[in-house]
């Protein structure tokens, strides 16, 4: 699973803005949030005859899947940068 | 010294092929079987891991450039995900596009097909040259 979400923005007039998040610690903090989330989301498979087992099962295999997404982007003088390691 | 010996010595001499490879090649020439010459870039199927876009674009004198590497994995858990459609929003949606003209039933699609789909990413490249844009999509 991904560990870091890492994003640069860099702005004209050499301004940059640089964050650094490590995900386990956000997701452990947010935890009451995704309790609330998840919770929201097996009440809608269950409303949408959805298989909440596989929807949660997809879902993680997604979230896992993240690690190594690059995404870099540059116009004009203005480059952002998000990477998922 | 024919032909083919002399392309295979000097595709070792380039280092296109290693020694063990030229050996080999040599050894078939001599027993008169075609071996097709190994390719020097050439990877196993099936093992890119990820699927890049880039684009350079040149808009109003200004340079602009998006590169986007995303993992061939998340593309096999996404397509995962139409799986878990409800067959009435599957068929909800394909009356729609029989309405729009488009006869296509989305009941048929498998996911185990967009997998074996996106398993053949591998092979495609796509190549866009335009004066103020080139886009490049490819597996890597």
């Amino acid at each position: 699973m991904p560990q870091t979400l890492t994003v640069r923005i860099d702005r004209p007039a050499g301004r940059s803005i640089r964050i650094w998040i490590p995900i386990l610690p956000v997701l452990l903090v947010l935890s009451p949030l995704l309790l609330l989330a998840a919770l929201a989301a097996l009440a809608a498979c269950l409303v949408f005859h959805v298989n909440a087992l596989r929807a949660f099962g997809t879902g993680w295999r997604i979230f896992t899947a993240l690690s190594g997404t690059r995404i870099d982007i540059e116009q004009d003088r203005t480059a952002v940068l998000v990477v998922l390691r | 010294m024919n032909e083919q010996r002399k392309d295979i010595l000097d595709m070792l001499a380039e280092g296109k092929i290693t020694a063990d490879e030229a050996e080999r090649l040599l050894a078939a020439l001599d027993r008169g079987l075609n071996e097709p010459a190994p390719v020097a870039d050439a990877r196993p199927k099936g093992k890119a891991k990820y699927l890049r876009v880039v684009v350079h674009t040149l808009e109003n004198d200004e340079p602009g450039r998006v590169n986007v590497r995303v993992p061939l994995q998340l593309l096999r858990a996404g397509v995962q995900l139409a799986a878990l459609i409800p067959p009435q929003a599957l068929e909800k949606a394909n009356a729609e596009m029989a309405k729009s003209g488009v006869p296509f039933d989305l009941t048929q699609l498998k996911p185990q097909q967009l997998e074996a789909l996106v398993d053949q990413l591998d092979e495609v490249t796509v190549e866009v040259d335009q004066p103020d844009a080139q886009v490049r999509v490819f597996c890597e």
